[in-house]
């Protein structure tokens, strides 16, 4: 190391050519510090090389062995979706004290992975950083199939699913609306719009990239599809200049939007007045959490997508190096909103919230509280070291570690909170069904088996931002 | 012949033959992998967007005045009617529901799309407007404007010119 240092030639050349060296030996694992877009590539080529991805005749045998097992998984959510239409929630384990069981889990759960993915694509647009231009298509296509399967689940929890319209606010002939003051139906609407509000902004920044595969595509079949989908995009000056100021004002009205939907779903439990629950900490304290978790799926999903489609001049060990960071700044905030969340609960002087909180850490969910300290707070501490972010299988086992202990969060805040009511006579444990796990079995297999389909269909880079990214870098 | 199309390998060119055009009298419009520097022109989709999310907003604000203040009035303990902080999330979510609407079908009236054939596209070269080739093209029936746009193209040396087919 200090041979390296002293080494006369010093600098950059010898840091990377010793990095470079470095990934050879550990088998491509550890990686050089890069730039965001490295040398050798030029709006062309890396045109054709995206358009060419999505235009393949045959899909890649990883595709299919990958696709399968989550497809199969989602054909189990399918079944046990029709099994708890048929016979109702009591199919889960859900049961008084704890009626907010799994559904409630894992909405929070996917939501605010979802809402991660927003921070990445419409927050970082705003601000202008570089390195979200190569990852912000996998950050919104992630975002639009968690923000789906979120969705599913208060649907499923109704009870009476084909009543589910009654949340809008129409003017029906029983002459009821909606209680309009309830945090409940604030979150139907916040997750209503951001769902609607996704896939328009998803489809509305592909645009231009459907023009280009459609430029690029020879069959008549993907011409067709493509060509319907760019619905007609030229790239003309009239169409840029509106295209541009559109874009930035939507990406400027997702940002407070991602906000204002994970407050709300925070405001669900804040409004109850339940242990643990009732706490004017839980909207950022869930806002917190969704880029906590959001940052750690993309980082699940950028990492296969590079080396399994061979994207490594586009999305480097910069990207890596970033989104590593991001996760350092958010578990502090995690580790801050825990410490809050403890110390309310011991400053309260409701005996309840002592005795909620006691059982929490040292009860018989305690392996979930501290796994989620764990997970989400020391764990992400190795990031500190620069070695460790640009390790790739170190970088996916944190993301890892990081989503499975932010479910354990879900699970702490929700079930936990409900076990220990404030009447020590009406305590109960939840115990989940084989329904509520092959639910949740189902909703990955949906989040993945439609990322595949997604990455197989659409271009997994934004070409035109790339475009224009390279023509800066030129001048 | 509907017009020429000349293709140049940067940005700079493409607006250089666009001004020189400009000048002459020729109206002329520019295809660019993506967006140009030089925006001419500022678009009025932010301003629809703005109206359509604020008169959205309000409108959802009323529709909860009208339903819980007069149409269904519920006494909770004397709490007021009028609870307007409690209207806010409401208003919010349905204005920005709205606004991003306004945005995308403000976008395709604008730019009058979907728009999914055009002359332009029978020439194959022009496909690469969304690789890495920069056009200007010029549209006209008349075919003294079409040589007189040639002639000014030409010195410009792009990498092809031309004509639009009918």
């Amino acid at each position: 190391m200090s041979g390296a240092e002293a080494s006369p030639a010093g600098g950059a050349t010898a840091q990377i050519s010793r990095a470079y060296l470095l990934e050879q030996q550990s088998g491509g694992v550890q990686l050089p510090m890069q730039p965001v877009l490295l040398p050798g590539q030029t709006a062309g080529s890396m045109t054709d090389r995206i358009c060419a991805l999505a235009l393949r005749e045959r899909a890649f045998l990883w595709w299919w062995v990958l696709l399968v097992p989550f497809a199969l998984m989602f054909l189990l959510g399918v079944c046990s979706g029709f099994w708890l239409f048929y016979r109702g929630p009591g199919v889960w384990g859900v049961d008084w004290p704890v009626m907010w069981g799994f559904a409630l889990v894992n909405y929070v759960w996917w939501i605010a992975i979802a809402s991660g993915g927003t921070f990445v694509s419409a927050l970082f647009y705003l601000v202008r950083v570089d390195w979200r231009t190569s990852i912000n298509r996998t950050a919104e296509t992630m975002l639009l199939f968690a923000a789906v399967a979120a969705g599913l689940y208060p649907i499923m929890h109704l009870g009476r699913p084909w009543f589910a319209y009654w949340l809008f606010p129409y003017p029906d002939t029983m002459a009821l609306w909606p209680q309009f003051r309830s945090p409940l139906f604030w979150d139907f609407a916040a997750l209503f719009t951001y769902v609607v509000a996704s896939i328009v902004f998803w489809y509305f920044g592909l645009i231009p990239d459907f023009a280009s595969v459609r430029d690029r595509a020879r069959r008549r079949g993907s011409q067709l599809l493509y060509g319907m989908l760019a619905l007609g995009f030229r790239g003309s000056g009239r169409e840029w200049r509106h295209f541009r100021a559109a874009y930035g004002v939507m990406a400027a009205i997702m940002a407070p939007l991602v906000i204002s939907v994970h407050s709300f779903v925070g405001n669900d439990f804040a409004a109850a007045q339940t242990t643990g629950w009732h706490s004017t900490e839980f909207p950022p304290f869930f806002v917190f959490g969704a880029l906590h978790s959001g940052f750690a799926v993309v980082v699940l999903l950028i990492i296969p997508l590079r080396r399994l489609y061979r994207l490594e001049a586009f999305i480097t060990s910069r990207h890596l190096d970033a989104l590593g960071k991001l996760m350092i700044v958010t578990t502090f905030c995690m580790a801050y909103a825990y410490m809050m969340d403890a110390f309310n609960s011991f400053y309260s002087p409701d005996r309840a919230e002592h005795v909620y909180a006691q059982a929490a850490m040292f009860g018989r969910y305690a392996g979930i509280f501290w796994g989620k300290i764990a997970l989400n707070v020391f764990l992400p501490q190795l990031l500190w070291f620069r070695a460790v972010r640009l390790n790739q299988i170190m970088m996916l086992l944190i993301a890892l570690g990081v989503t499975v202990g932010m479910w354990l969060e879900r699970f702490d805040i929700v079930i936990v909170s409900l076990s220990y009511s404030k009447i020590p006579s009406s305590w109960g444990y939840f115990h989940p069904t084989f329904w509520d796990w092959s639910l949740m079995a189902g909703t990955i297999g949906l989040f993945f088996g439609g990322y595949l389909l997604a990455i197989r269909l659409i271009p997994v880079v934004s070409m035109y931002e790339m475009r224009e990214l390279m023509k800066k870098r030129r001048a | 012949m509907s017009g020429v199309v000349a293709g140049f390998g940067t940005e700079e060119a493409m607006e250089q033959a666009f001004a020189r055009l400009h000048d002459a009298g020729l109206a002329g419009e520019t295809y660019s992998p993506h967006p140009p520097e030089g925006a001419p022109k500022r678009s009025w989709i932010p301003a629809v967007i703005l109206i359509g999310g604020f008169a959205a907003a309000g409108g959802f604000f009323a529709l909860q005045c009208y339903a819980l203040m007069f149409n269904y009035p519920f006494d909770i303990g004397g709490r007021p009617l009028f609870s307007w902080p409690a209207y806010i999330p409401l208003a919010f979510e349905g204005g920005v529901l709205i606004a991003i609407f306004a945005g995308f079908f403000g976008f395709l009236i604008a730019c009058r799309l979907p728009y999914l054939y055009d002359p332009i596209d029978e020439i194959d070269a022009f496909r690469a407007a969304s690789r890495d080739t920069y056009f200007v093209a010029v549209r006209t029936g008349d075919p003294e404007r079409i040589r007189q746009a040639r002639e000014l193209l030409r010195p410009l040396d792009p990498l092809l010119i031309e004509d639009i087919p009918p």
